[in-house]
């Protein structure tokens, strides 16, 4: 039995499933969510599921929290001391993520070699005024520290002066940019640096709570798994080190739960019409999309590897306005619906006027439309007809410039651009509340198969439930130099002059089965797939001198099982 | 977060899966570690800064500018296509209005290729600036555009290319011919007769440093652009003025070539050569890019860099003072074209200017003969006709009607091509007619 936990914005969602041939929703509940307790939410929907099924069968615990993105939203973030030591480039000042920012002297270049060693003067002088301040979190990082760690690991070892290996009474935890993945983009290194620190003593103390939560309910077996935003989960021990990565997990939920749910095997676009927004994912030949680069957190970006969701202001809850002649939604929510008791006309309210659908009291929906509508000399069946036409427009529109954004993606190989695949999404798939009323109208926008799965009001808890663990790593090796370098893992090895791509793409492949092995998942060797693999074969003068190899190497974010038929 | 004061469009095609040849400087690892720097610097977050993909550039696109013999597919490859549909994709972003700046880091570079193409020269087969510029100007309309190349190596190409083209004006920065390939490009060089003083050539003593190179910028080359008045400005940007070019003399540094930028403020940028892949291009591209932008740039620094040394000495500043003082001439009040009677250096016989050229293509190892003829027409710019033999190959005939063409220049063109094929021994015919837009092969 696993259970799937989605801690939404509005409502908590749970399911428990059944694996067996084909899985089964056993029960499901729905909670509201109470932002300043969330652990109170977690355990009510936990104890409404429980109640409904035999709790020695859990064997598993997926959740999806809005924790640490509230925290971020709401500034109620711990302060950090973040040190970096930046070389030549742009000035690093313009990344100051808060006020205890340090830049110390010091350079590495592109290959790794260390060009002008950390200034310790200056790392001592930074480390004491953190101090001061009263910081106990650090965040290290250096640019080209995923090609050598040596001055995050020099600012590491300053921070934590300390002779126990435990527990260090100067700092309670230290980020170093480089364990952050092997990617390369220094300003967004410190960002998710700056970001894992900031909440990590408010996750550690939530993950600390459902450990002891679940202790008390009996469950202190069942292995917990967190949510991240690319549409994987990782195990809830190892989240704690790693807490930036369950920022923005929601929308993956529900990307999740729509892949359990139907079999998608075309270019298809995904639909999630909640109260407040719609968010539009795409498929390419049924895999969802990643984010290339990682996700804005509040207005920096970051490393935090996410699938790619765009949304857009339109939801049910979104308002009516009306401005010239044109008839407009959203982008401002203004609900509840009056059919649910607001006073301002939604979306929803127009879908009941046109019959579309029977939300809470249609009749206030249509008595609310005609008076907003005639005081602007308007019938009611125009406003909400046009309403309903607008909000599907609008998406439309905005599905259309994902996709197109997509298909501009920069190439970097003659092979890519000229057998470089365009998406043509040859299906919609809609989930959430206004799913099924939106779906005629948007079947005539967009002039796709347009499909609504069932169990669509807790797909993202299904989706939570079902969600396997993933982990990603990149191999960085340069045959000149003799080194290979795994920077998530902080793993060093010297490679022979012969090593080569093929060499690289066994280890990183065994690198990674062996990380999940530690963290207590199997992992099938055909899981663990080559995403990236390049080798560049490095001149000086005329002769060739070594070999600059990269492979990145993942576990493809997934499900473990469909409900769909397999086909 | 940065914002740039000028939304910039980078098109960055390194090409991983091209090389010359597995050692040649011109390989796949040229661009790799700029791709590391950029992508390290976060350049592509910095608001107002966009990456966009090539487009492929056509034969068409090709034939608009080159006669290339025996065809277009048997000289080119595909990286050349998408090379020159890198340039392509930056003239369209300025002339659509998408971004204020473009800038093309793309590969294989492409000013060594001449109007006429049997091979390849200096790592170019075709040049990627003359096919973006005649793509921008026959589908957005004829523009006055000036070219300033500041690779090191002359850029003889689009010199020949734009050699009697009076709405095109080219300036080339570059170590002097006497000391590097291709050898050529010294100040007498001014244009044809119909474009005295549009070529203007600045050749500069080896080990000049930054500071002779923003002296021949604000002495030479702005109060000339500023003349002009052209619609595009375009750098062929080439970085191997950089102190640690492996393959040429000079002392010119990462910052320099930001503040050049900066100063010459060109709409597009098309990346030439550079081949110190490590020491310099990773710094020299990032601060233009950041120039281009008008971001700060004033942190960009090579890792070793020294400003005394490499600082030019006294005598290289006397020199390139005193030609700052002479060049501006040659473009403001450029001497009449003589006829001396030397076929090289061209001589006029009835309405006809004619040339005798030798080219070698140093990459292929091929050696070509041609003679060039242009009508010397009041009306127009007047009819272009090259002849062209490469090594013991056949005999080939190229015929351009220029696009502002007088109606007899253009009867006397396709007078010129029937004669060919009739009574003519040329094995393939080219015919360019940018007037009408069409574009014709016989013999292929």
């Amino acid at each position: 039995m696993l259970l799937g936990i989605d801690v939404g914005g509005t409502h908590t969602d749970a399911v428990a499933i059944d694996i067996g041939d084909k899985p089964t929703v056993v029960a499901s509940c729905k909670v509201p969510t109470r932002h300043d307790d969330l652990l109170s939410s977690v355990t009510e929907a936990l104890a409404a599921i429980l109640d409904r099924i035999d709790r020695n069968a859990v064997t598993q615990l997926n959740l999806s929290t809005t924790l640490s993105t509230n925290a971020i939203v709401q500034n109620k973030t711990e302060d950090v001391g973040v040190i970096v030591s930046a070389g030549p480039g742009i000035d690093p000042h313009n990344f100051m993520p808060c006020k205890d920012f340090y830049v110390i002297d010091g350079s590495i270049d592109h290959r790794g070699n260390e060009v002008r060693a950390l200034s310790t003067h200056q790392l001592a002088k930074a480390v004491d005024a953190c101090r001061e301040n009263g910081v106990r979190v650090f965040a290290a990082v250096s640019k080209f520290s995923t090609r050598n760690p040596r001055h995050e690991n020099l600012i590491r070892r300053t921070v934590c002066n300390c002779k126990s290996v435990d527990a260090c009474e100067h700092a309670d935890f230290v980020t170093q940019g480089h364990q952050l993945g092997g990617a390369l983009n220094f300003p967004r290194r410190v960002a998710t640096a700056y970001f894992n620190c900031a909440v990590w003593r408010l996750y550690n103390d939530f993950a600390t709570a459902v450990e002891e939560a679940l202790d008390d309910m009996g469950l202190g077996n069942v292995k917990v798994n967190i949510l991240k935003a690319d549409g994987g989960t990782m195990p809830l021990p190892q989240s704690r080190t790693l807490p930036v990565q369950s920022i923005f997990s929601g929308p993956a939920a529900s990307v999740m739960g729509i892949i359990a749910l139907t079999d998608i095997f075309h270019d298809s676009i995904i639909l999630d019409i909640g109260g407040t927004t719609t968010d539009i994912a795409v498929f390419a030949d049924g895999a969802p999309l990643i984010e290339r680069e990682g996700i804005d957190i509040g207005s920096h970006p970051t490393l935090v590897s996410a699938l790619k969701v765009h949304s857009i202001g339109i939801g049910g809850d979104s308002a009516i306005s009306v401005v010239g002649p044109e008839v407009r939604v959203g982008p401002n929510r203004l609900g509840p619906s009056v059919c649910l008791g607001g006073e301002r006309v939604t979306l929803t309210d127009a879908l009941n006027y046109t019959g579309a659908s029977a939300v809470g009291d249609v009749a206030a929906s249509r008595q609310a439309i005609d008076a907003y509508a005639s005081a602007r000399t308007l019938t009611g069946g125009k406003l909400a007809g046009d309403a309903v036409a607008y909000a599907a427009r609008a998406i439309q529109d905005a599905a259309r410039a994902l996709v197109d954004e997509i298909n501009s993606k920069p190439v970097y190989t003659i092979h890519e651009l000229l057998e470089g695949k365009r998406i043509v999404p040859k299906k919609v798939y809609l989930m959430g509340g206004p799913a099924e009323a939106l779906k005629d109208e948007l079947r005539e926008r967009f002039q796709l198969s347009t499909e609504v799965p069932a169990n669509f009001d807790v797909a993202n808890a299904i989706g939570a439930a079902l969600t396997r663990t993933t982990w990603e790593l990149e191999l960085f090796a340069d045959t000149q130099r003799h080194v290979l370098f795994i920077p998530s893992l902080s793993y060093r090895e010297n490679v022979p002059s012969g090593y080569d791509l093929e060499d690289a793409k066994r280890d990183a492949a065994n690198q990674l089965t062996m990380q999940l092995d530690s963290m207590g998942v199997f992992l099938r060797a055909e899981d663990a797939q080559i995403t990236h693999a390049s080798s560049f074969n490095m001149v000086e003068g005329y002769d060739m001198v070594g070999r600059n190899i990269r492979v990145k190497c993942q576990v493809r974010p997934g499900v473990i099982k469909t409900f769909g038929e397999g086909r | 977060m940065i914002k740039s004061n000028n939304t910039l469009g980078i098109i960055f095609f390194p090409a991983f899966d091209w090389a010359i040849s597995p050692t040649h400087p011109e390989r796949q690892e040229r661009l790799l570690y700029t791709q590391d720097q950029l992508r390290e610097e976060g350049l592509f977050d910095i608001e107002g800064i966009t990456e966009f993909k090539p487009d492929v550039a056509s034969v068409e696109d090709v034939e608009r500018v080159h006669f290339c013999f025996p065809d277009v597919p048997s000289v080119v490859t595909r990286s050349h296509l998408i090379s020159a549909g890198g340039a392509i994709k930056a003239g369209d972003l300025i002339m659509e209005g998408q971004t204020d700046r473009a800038f093309a880091m793309v590969r294989p570079p492409g000013h060594h290729a001449m109007k006429v193409v049997h091979g390849s020269r200096g790592f170019c087969t075709i040049n990627i600036e003359a096919i973006m510029i005649e793509h921008i100007r026959e589908k957005y309309g004829h523009k006055r555009i000036a070219i300033v190349d500041t690779d090191c190596h002359h850029g003889d190409g689009t010199q020949d290319i734009y050699w009697h083209d009076p709405d095109t004006l080219f300036i080339s920065l570059h170590q002097d011919g006497r000391t590097l390939y291709p050898g050529t490009g010294f100040p007498r060089d001014l244009g044809g007769p119909n474009a005295m003083g549009r070529t203007l050539n600045i050749p500069l003593p080896p080990n000049t440093s930054d500071e002779g190179f923003l002296m021949a910028v604000e002495r030479v080359v702005l109060p000339i652009l500023e003349d002009f008045k052209p619609d595009l400005v375009i750098n062929s940007a080439g970085q191997d003025n950089h102190f640690s070019d492996p393959i040429t003399n000079m002392n010119f540094s990462a910052g320099g070539y930001a503040a050049m930028n900066d100063m010459l403020k060109p709409d597009i940028a098309v990346l030439e050569g550079g081949y110190s892949i490590q020491g310099a291009l990773p710094y020299v591209n990032l601060g233009i890019c950041l120039a281009m932008a008008g971001v700060d740039y004033s942190h960009v620094r090579e890792p070793n860099y020294n400003a005394e040394r490499i600082r030019q000495d006294a005598r290289t500043t006397e020199y390139i003072a005193e030609l700052c003082k002479q060049l501006p001439a040659l473009y403001f009040d450029p001497p009449k074209f003589v006829s001396k009677g030397d076929s090289r250096q061209g001589v006029i016989t009835g309405d006809n200017y004619v040339r005798h050229k030798q080219i070698y293509y140093d990459t292929d190892g091929i050696n070509e003969v041609q003679q060039e003829s242009v009508t010397l027409c009041k009306q127009c710019r007047g009819l272009y006709k090259v002849e062209t033999r490469a090594d013991s190959g056949p005999l080939c005939l190229g015929v351009e009607i220029p696009v502002n063409a007088c109606p007899e220049c253009r009867a006397k063109g396709y007078q010129t091509v029937e004669d060919a094929q009739l009574k003519g021994t040329y094995r393939y015919v080219q015919l360019i007619n940018r007037r009408d837009k069409e574009y014709i092969r016989y013999g292929f």
